[in-house]
């Protein structure tokens, strides 16, 4: 086959794999900081306190104790208070997160001033620049941690310094484990890549879990093994997705680093006349104007991945930082990182040199990083409808109102139980657009990915108790009924009875109710393979002699209704 | 010289869905049509409260508001913590569409004032609020919300006991026989519901149907 040779610059030819060609420029060197379970931390836990912080009713965070007790994250409340009964739970609140995070973000701030808060817990920075002062990448990783040791409480960190965002995610992640701050020589990105799981994609690299699992099911178990894949035979495969992925297991950054610069008009100003005293109304100017920056970047396409926010006092003290998302940051997420640096800067400690003492004069913001918008599909009819925004706009509404926590909307997450298969996540972190994709399909019942092996067929019970309702199931004889280990019944199910109340006032027994109809026991063994998680339960369907359709559990010898079909 | 076009089924439904009906009397949100004759109008008009009870309030509430749901309305679940999505979304609800709010009233007292807040923004911005009344809600603050639904043309379900809530219908679902499951052996498939309207405005009638689920 001859090709040929053009004289304008073309794309390199596909079957030219080499390395090189798909790293066009080598990425930038970053060292990431990252705090495990940082919710906690700033809950003013100790590693070897039990506790946890709640997100929507899931362990979203815990501490050692906790995570060596079994809590995980991910665990119902109540299944989280089984495996460890005296863990202290509370809930999450975003805004503690950011405020506790303050002093970390301040203490890296005076070695390099040029960092990006990705979110609370978690911090990177450029490393060619402060690496070239301090003489080093692992001095560098030691100032940071003295810097980071000397405000007193010494949590569990990471610090990893690598080519490229992901890999020093990776590294910074891995150095936890290790106990010591994880250097990738530079230039050593794609070796070091090519020896990680390829799980690592979907925690850290934005891909989607099909993809992983469909890359795992192929074979491709590292990194190194889909690296080894020409790049166009990727694209041809998976499109863009598998591309991205592509990119990230042969070391090359999350983006593209040919981001465009933004140009300077896109920079949104608003000066106040009257100093704003009160942080409601500085965030409802960067409401404002994050909808109209979201907006104009939405209209060409495109969308901010690094924000820098400025704000100015009537007194002339400044609070500049810039934040780093890099799915890219919709216009509720600039606002939360306002609030966020605006409650900082409010608990600045006195005598500090930027310390904040007037009004707000200034809310600056500008997209430092802009890159095209390659993650929204756009509805059918084009865009979003009437209804779509009115409901966006009440959805603001409402967690003002409320808060952020208690506007929740469903995520599929797959499981046998009607409780584990959806979860529910603030509706103020998701991009509603891309909700879509996140649910099932409309009248499939099975979620996203297909059937469920294990799961009871349709129809699902109306009614999904959050918590189960202890029961008692009991034979002819009065008996409360026994499932054997192998799913065999001491008793024949003739009575049925529900507990009501909660566990604050007791449980009062209901009224004992004939069993006319029931099946089961449908036996799940779940994570058998881990130790101190695994679970073990038989489900049973029951209709009552007054047509009332229960879905129980019986689980350590006690019996719980799971839902009811009402 | 007209053209007869015979459209296939799947575009006459299209066709009926995109037609533009939103004259002041036919401003209703579609139901299925096996509850269609419960309402003259045959739809959910806007504005109006209805009670979901009995034995199947819930699925019925599902049941009723799916096919409007499916066709773009959003749908707010106001302290219905124990939605059942796998039964939501296999009555047709894009879940997509579906937020739920916690605003505590139903666990706590002296929420009420934030539970009518709350139903009061959400009517601003969804089609469609599921709802349970706590109990410690004035008279008042009802009558406000009501007329706040009505000039935003929500429709409201309010599942089991409306308390002082003055609805424009009832709808009271019990369940007369379950099909599928036996003694020992089979699943539930479906079940066999009387449903019965009465109130202001729904006719008093009854209707016999059968429900997945």
């Amino acid at each position: 086959m001859s090709r040929s040779s053009s004289p304008v610059p073309v794309r390199p030819s596909p079957d030219q794999s080499l390395p090189d060609q798909s790293l066009p420029d080598q990425p930038p060197r970053i060292v990431s900081v990252w705090f495990p379970d940082w919710p906690v931390i700033a809950a003013g836990f100790d590693a070897d306190m039990a506790a946890a912080v709640m997100g929507a009713n899931r362990v979203i965070a815990r501490t050692a104790a906790a995570a060596a007790d079994g809590v995980v994250i991910g665990q119902r409340r109540r299944q989280a208070q089984r495996r460890c009964p005296h863990l202290t739970l509370v809930d999450r609140d975003a805004d503690r997160d950011a405020r506790e995070f303050e002093p970390v973000v301040r203490a890296v701030a005076e070695l390099s001033p040029r960092l990006d808060v990705i979110e609370p817990g978690w911090i990177s920075l450029l490393a060619r620049g402060p690496s070239r002062y301090f003489g080093g990448d692992r001095v560098l990783t030691e100032r940071l941690a003295e810097a980071i040791g000397a405000l007193g409480a010494s949590p569990a960190m990471g610090i990893g310094v690598a080519d490229g965002r992901f890999a020093s995610s990776v590294a910074a992640r891995l150095a936890v484990r290790r106990g010591g701050p994880a250097i990738v020589e530079p230039g050593g990105s794609p070796q070091f890549c090519a020896d990680l799981p390829i799980g690592w994609l979907q925690t850290l690299g934005e891909c989607d879990a099909e993809l992983v699992e469909l890359l795992g099911r192929l074979g491709l178990r590292r990194l190194g093994d889909l690296a080894a894949l020409p790049v166009a035979d990727v694209l041809g495969r998976f499109g863009h997705p598998g591309v991205h992925a592509h990119r990230l297991a042969s070391g090359a950054d999350i983006r593209p680093t040919s981001t465009t610069d933004p140009s300077p008009e896109r920079r949104l100003d608003h000066v106040l006349d009257d100093p704003a005293a009160q942080s409601s109304a500085v965030v409802f100017i960067a409401k404002q104007l994050a909808d109209e920056l979201a907006g104009t970047l939405g209209a060409d396409g495109r969308v901010c991945t690094r924000l820098v926010v400025m704000l100015e006092s009537e007194h002339g003290e400044r609070s500049e930082r810039s934040w780093y998302r890099s799915v890219g940051l919709s216009a509720s997420a600039m606002v939360e990182r306002v609030r966020w640096q605006l409650d900082a800067w409010v608990d600045l400690p006195k005598g500090s040199e930027q310390e904040l003492t007037g009004g707000v004069v200034l809310v600056r913001l500008v997209p430092d990083e802009v890159r095209a918008d390659d993650g929204t599909q756009l509805g059918l009819w084009g865009g979003q409808s009437e209804a779509d925004r009115q409901a966006a706009r009440a959805i603001a509404r409402l967690a003002t109102l409320t808060s952020d926590d208690a506007v929740t909307v469903p995520v599929w997450h797959g499981g046998r139980l009607p409780a584990d298969r959806y979860r529910w996540v603030s509706a103020t972190t998701v991009d509603l657009d891309r909700q879509a994709r996140a649910v099932s399909a409309a009248g499939t019942g099975s979620g996203p990915t297909g059937p469920w092996p294990g799961t009871l067929p349709s129809p699902s019970p109306a009614t999904v108790f959050v918590d189960p309702h202890p029961a008692d199931v009991l034979d002819e004889h009065g008996v409360a009924v026994r499932v054997s280990a192998r799913g065999v019944l001491s008793g024949h199910p003739t009575t049925f009875v529900l507990l009501t109340g909660d566990d604050a006032t007791g449980w009062r027994r209901g009224r004992p109710r004939p069993i006319i109809a029931w099946a089961g026991p449908w036996p799940i063994e779940e994570r058998w393979w881990e130790p101190g998680q695994q679970r073990r339960l038989a489900r049973f369907q029951v209709v009552t002699d007054d047509h009332d359709g229960f879905l129980v559990v019986a689980e350590h010898q006690r019996w719980w209704v799971s839902a009811r079909y009402d | 010289m007209a053209l007869a076009v015979e459209l296939p089924d799947g575009f006459a439904s299209l066709a009926e869905r995109v037609a533009p009906l939103a004259l002041a009397g036919e401003r209703t949100l579609p139901v299925a049509d096996e509850f269609a004759e419960l309402f003259p109008e045959r739809g959910l008009v806007r504005g109006r409260t209805i009670v979901c009870s009995g034995q199947a309030a819930t699925s019925l509430a599902l049941a009723l508001v799916a096919p409007a749901v499916a066709a773009g309305s959003w749908l707010a679940a106001i302290d219905v913590p124990t939605i059942g999505l796998d039964a939501a979304s296999e009555f047709g609800i894009a879940l997509e569409r579906m937020v739920a709010v916690r605003t505590g009233a139903d666990r706590e007292a002296g929420r009420a004032g934030r539970w009518s807040d709350v139903v009061a923004a959400a009517a601003d911005g969804f089609d469609l609020l599921i709802t349970r009344v706590p109990t410690d809600v004035s008279p008042t603050v009802l009558r406000k919300i009501a007329t706040r639904l009505r000039q935003r043309g929500a429709v409201m379900l309010v599942l089991d006991d409306p308390g002082a809530l003055s609805c424009d219908g009832v709808l009271d679902a019990d369940i007369t026989r379950w099909v599928g499951l036996g003694d020992g052996h089979g699943h539930l498939q479906q079940r066999q519901l009387v449903v019965e309207a009465s109130g202001r405005r729904l006719p008093g009638r009854r209707c016999r149907l059968a429900l997945p689920g």
